[in-house]
């Protein structure tokens, strides 16, 4: 199936530095569902007003563009730092 | 235990009235899932690359399979793929996901926490199912627990005689069942979760699991920090 993410435990190598993805987060849409912080807790975390905010960037570039996909809100959004292109949401 | 992509067939369904029903997925490869209570699963939806989330309902000592719980009633894509599987189908998730779950004895804040109060609306009950069965069939856990769990309408509820069955089996567990439009025939706890909590005595020393929309998570704990419960011993997973 065409939409499986790469399992996170064997990233592939072009995507394993964490470089190529830069993650955002919208945050009007954002509800506090926390499961990016889940899938990524070096990346997002809740502030005090249970919004998600990005820590850093430094993590898998498969595992923010998984955070990204399991938000229900789409309130993630990740782009290609090299390109510009918004990658998610498509 | 880091997450990772599973396969797994459609093994059994369950329909317990027109909102909620439940779905086993027998494991295929790999074919052991280990998992902490309260965790859930990235189900992938055929068509979308967006991953939708599901409570595990099964306890980790069933590790060769997933249950999970549905609620018909939203109807988004999530919803309509799993209404559309049979017996046999294959399905594939990430697992398992989560930081959802009972506070670690290890630790000072689990330490503190002499008594379990679990709060759940509607779906949200789906993590907690799997937490109080581990804590009182599989770790033994002999503190006080108390469910609170608000539904709708009195024909929405489900596992009621599972819960009584453990009330009957563990003296330290308790189930209160609110209904928000119960009929006049349902004279126990009516209204939201929150009437029930306010209006019963404060469990002494608990730690407080909250499961389900995030207006009552936000609700309940207003209530709990006014009636004093320290932030650090509210926890909760909030479902949409």
């Amino acid at each position: 199936m065409s939409d499986q993410p790469v399992p996170p435990t064997a990233p592939s190598a072009s995507l394993a530095e964490g470089k190529k993805y830069k993650v955002t987060v919208l945050r009007d849409k954002c509800i506090g569902a926390a499961s990016c912080v889940a899938i990524a807790p070096k990346v997002f975390q809740l502030d005090g007003e249970q919004k998600a905010i990005v820590i850093s960037q430094n993590e898998l570039d498969d595992m923010k563009l998984l955070a990204a996909q399991s938000c229900p809100t789409a309130a993630i959004v990740i782009t290609d730092v090299a390109t510009g292109e918004q990658v998610w949401p498509k | 235990m880091p997450p990772q992509q599973y396969t797994a067939k459609v093994s059994d369904s369950l329909e317990y009235n027109q909102k909620f029903y439940s779905i086993t997925f027998e494991l295929v490869e790999p074919h052991t899932l280990s998992f902490k209570a309260g965790q859930y699963i990235l189900l992938n939806v055929p068509g979308t690359e967006q991953k939708k989330s599901y409570s595990i309902v099964s306890p980790p000592s069933l590790d060769h399979a997933v249950e999970l719980l549905v609620d018909n009633t939203p109807r988004g894509y999530g919803t309509r793929y799993l209404g559309s599987l049979r017996p046999g189908d294959s399905v594939s998730f990430l697992a398992p996901v989560g930081m959802f779950g009972i506070e670690s004895q290890e630790t000072e804040i689990g330490q503190q926490e002499k008594a379990l109060v679990f709060v759940a609306t509607g779906s949200g009950i789906s993590a907690l199912h799997s937490i109080i069965l581990d804590q009182l069939q599989n770790k033994h856990d002999a503190r006080k627990m108390v469910l609170y769990w608000g539904l709708r309408y009195t024909q929405d509820s489900f596992w009621i005689q599972e819960f009584q069955e453990l009330e009957k089996t563990f003296s330290n567990f308790s189930l209160h069942l609110v209904f928000s439009q119960a009929g006049d025939d349902w004279t126990l706890c009516r209204g939201r979760v929150t009437d029930c909590l306010s209006v019963h005595p404060m469990v002494e020393y608990a730690g407080y699991y909250l499961c389900g929309n995030g207006g009552m998570i936000k609700e309940v704990q207003q209530l709990l920090l006014a009636r004093g419960v320290k932030q650090e011993h509210i926890h909760h997973e909030k479902f949409f």
